[in-house]
């Protein structure tokens, strides 16, 4: 009998996630650590009437691929994942490193080589999750390696895991049912809105949503999810902004980062630590100064930095912003090969104005 | 057949570290992940007609796994936090040889267990600490420390495991055919320095990040050739206490308890620190140098000399042997060499000397960008 609290997770991504039908064909992937909960979920799926396709990943597999394969054997792409991505109904993706910075020391140049064969497929897959024809989740199981980097023991990474996933409650799939009511209701009451001023001890800035809808994060695609968001207007953000939390992208972090816009564009950018590979990012290309995202974290299960993004944007709280790619679907025109999200606490007396109404105060919705 | 570096660790744990002798109580300690190196180990303390004994209890716990350790803390009583394992009192206090691998699963994984619980069981400990480290003075007891590569380490050195043990058996020569032979050889390199710097009196520490002078008058340095720590390289003294005049910057982050303090800057007047700064964690570095009146004195200065440590990895057992780097200690200092400085805390820090960094011993110019100049 494994921990219920495994269970309930399965029985959530198969059940609320993924919705599961007779003849689905689930493709599950991961690392070997993910053993208990991969098997639960070959039961779920079993359960629901679909066929589930485990693929577990030997956790230095992809070190060996990337340190001794050659050019031809870094473009080629299995066919086993082209099937998965362009015939099955549903994907499901476990987090569950032995270590996170196993691929840390790699050429990433050899690591380009093989995106870049990956991406005729990965876009595939992205117009199919787009209409529909692919159902996907991701969600984390917890190892040692992520608990280090949360700086806790295994059994507290499990506990925050479970209790941000709600897989704590007797009833998930209720308490997501929930979150996306609650959520709901601020999308459609900022539909229609356009001007968003947001103010507070770390914050001094204003942007434009018009035509933007928000996007309701409920736990379809994310688990855990919560948060409401949308990209803003691309030459409308105004103002400055200093990140309370480390922004972390491709393993380095970088702390105290602070932007001023002008007309959409990030004029300056300063960092306390790691500023130069700021500085770099931002001169990726056109698009990695512009705002792509402005999102609220609603989730208040998640309470702590942990240095993983799947869990820390959606801190109940705090609002993020990604320098780079915006979100088509919800009509951005921002492109860029970066989208970099940055977090900032809201709780000590943040406020977010809406059409000049009082919105959001101190981590808490006020209409 | 197992990988031939394990082997040569064990035997160099066995034959150069502790010299184990027929008859000897052999105390391996350590986790279930390292069971590959207790098996090398165990196999050499039978060839060397020893009596080894087998603890599968990590040495920062002193009970048994961590998992088990976090347990206790969160969950016993402060009777049996404070309980002295017996298998534990015995070793420390009868044993001839003791063998500690490090081989953590979460170098994290007590961040968040409330300190006073964690000192309270030091303190329950000191008295077998006490005879520990005065058998140990005596040679009564020969210890030995060292790492078993685990995916926790990696992790905290941005390493995969592959490139992680690379480095571990590197360092520690277990790569090579007659390791022995390369740490005898280290041996005889470090003696030179330390019978070169015998008798000399002040010592001036210059370079970009460093314009600090201090007294060795009396204080000889001890040659730290890879008999306790495993790997080694490094030659150490205790400075004299009221010795420190100027100004250091450190240049790899210091970490305590878990916590990483960045672009420490010292101040010494007569010996103590009256000036602290740091870009993170500046209240935790001032928090540590207020523990006790020693925590703002030196108990330390030494000079790396291990050239295939050679980066980062935030693990002191290694960073602070990187060959062309000095490190100095707030805290307490080595009785062993005269040291009198007291304290409840031994901090390690970091200083690049690569860069064009100078040392003088009496005014004679000794060493240079990392390298010694005799």
């Amino acid at each position: 009998m494994a921990d219920i609290r495994i269970v309930r997770l399965a029985k959530l991504l198969v059940e609320y996630c993924v919705e599961v039908q007779a003849g689905d064909r689930v493709v599950v992937t991961g690392s070997t650590l993910a053993e208990p909960l991969m098997l639960a979920l070959q039961r779920e799926i079993l359960h629901a009437g679909g066929h589930p396709h485990l693929m577990p990943n030997f956790p230095e597999a992809d070190y060996i691929f990337y340190s001794e394969a050659n050019e031809d054997q870094l473009k080629y792409i299995s066919p086993f994942g082209v099937m998965a991505y362009t015939e099955f109904e549903a994907i499901v993706q476990l987090m569950s490193s032995a270590n996170t910075k196993v691929l840390n020391n790699i050429d990433p140049a050899r690591q380009g080589i093989h995106m870049k064969a990956m991406t005729p497929l990965m876009k595939t897959y992205m117009d199919r999750a787009a209409s529909k024809n692919l159902k996907w989740a991701i969600t984390m199981f917890p190892t040692q390696a992520f608990a280090q980097d949360a700086e806790m023991s295994l059994s507290e990474m499990e506990d925050f895991v479970y209790a941000a996933t709600f897989a704590d409650t007797e009833d998930p799939v209720g308490a997501w049912h929930r979150i996306h009511d609650e959520q709901e209701r601020y999308v459609e009451w900022l539909a229609g809105k356009e001007d968003v001023v947001v103010k507070g001890p770390n914050v001094d800035l204003k942007l434009s949503i018009k035509g933007r809808a928000f996007i309701n994060a409920d736990g379809v695609d994310n688990m855990p999810s919560g948060e409401i968001f949308t990209s803003p207007i691309e030459d409308s953000v105004e103002g400055t902004i200093r990140f309370t939390y480390p922004a972390i992208q491709g393993g380095r972090e970088v702390e105290g980062v602070e932007l001023t816009f002008e007309k959409g564009e990030g004029v300056k950018a300063t960092a306390k630590k790691n500023e130069a590979f700021l500085l770099e990012m931002l001169k990726l290309d056109e698009g990695a100064r512009v705002a792509g995202e402005f999102a609220i974290g609603t989730n208040k299960r998640i309470d702590r930095f942990t240095k993983n993004i799947l869990f820390d944007e959606k801190i109940g709280g705090t609002i993020h912003m990604a320098l780079g790619a915006g979100f088509k679907e919800i009509g951005s025109k921002n492109e860029s090969g970066l989208h970099w999200d940055m977090i900032c606490d809201m709780h000590d007396g943040g406020q977010i104005f809406v059409d000049g109404e009082l919105f959001y105060e101190s981590g808490e919705f006020k209409i | 057949m197992t990988d031939q570096r394990l082997a040569n660790l064990a035997r160099i744990l066995v034959e150069y570290s502790t010299a184990v002798r027929p008859g000897d109580h052999v105390a391996i300690l350590t986790q279930p992940i390292a069971m590959p190196l207790v098996e090398e180990i165990y196999r050499q303390v039978l060839a060397a007609g020893g009596y080894p004994y087998v603890q599968l209890g990590g040495l920062r716990s002193r009970v048994e796994t961590e998992n088990l350790e976090y347990l206790l803390f969160t969950e016993g009583s402060e009777d049996q936090i404070q309980h002295v394992n017996r298998f534990e009192k015995i070793i420390r206090e009868e044993f001839e040889v003791l063998i500690a691998l490090y081989s953590e699963s979460n170098t994290r994984g007590l961040s968040n267990v409330d300190p006073t619980r964690q000192r309270l069981r030091a303190k329950a400990y000191s008295e077998v600490t006490r005879v520990y480290q005065q058998r140990s003075a005596t040679r009564d007891l020969r210890w030995a420390i060292t790492l078993f590569p685990t995916q926790a380490y990696a992790q905290d050195a941005e390493m995969s495991l592959d490139e992680f043990s690379d480095y571990v058996f590197q360092t520690t020569f277990a790569d090579r055919e007659d390791p022995i032979a390369a740490w005898l050889e280290l041996r005889a390199e470090q003696q030179k320095l330390v019978d070169r710097l015998k008798g000399k009196k002040r010592l001036e520490v210059k370079g970009p990040n460093i314009d600090l002078t201090l007294t060795i008058e009396g204080r000889d340095f001890i040659n730290s050739d890879g008999t306790h720590n495993m790997p080694s390289g490094e030659i150490y003294t205790s400075p004299v206490e009221n010795s420190a005049n100027g100004w250091v910057r450190f240049t790899y982050p210091a970490i305590r308890q878990s916590r990483e303090v960045e672009g420490i800057e010292l101040k010494f007047e007569h010996g103590q620190v009256v000036k602290a700064s740091a870009e993170k964690n500046q209240d935790f570095l001032i928090n540590m140098l207020d523990t006790d009146p020693g925590a703002r004195y030196l108990g330390e200065f030494a000079i790396g000399t291990n050239k295939r440590i050679n980066r980062f990895i935030k693990n002191i057992l290694f960073d602070e042997k990187i060959g062309g780097t000095i490190h100095m200690a707030v805290g307490f200092g080595f009785p062993e060499v005269g040291g009198v400085n007291e304290s409840a805390i031994h901090w390690d820090m970091i200083c690049d000397m690569r860069d064009g960094g100078q040392i003088l011993a009496d005014g004679e110019l000794i060493y240079e960008s990392g390298e010694f100049l005799f």
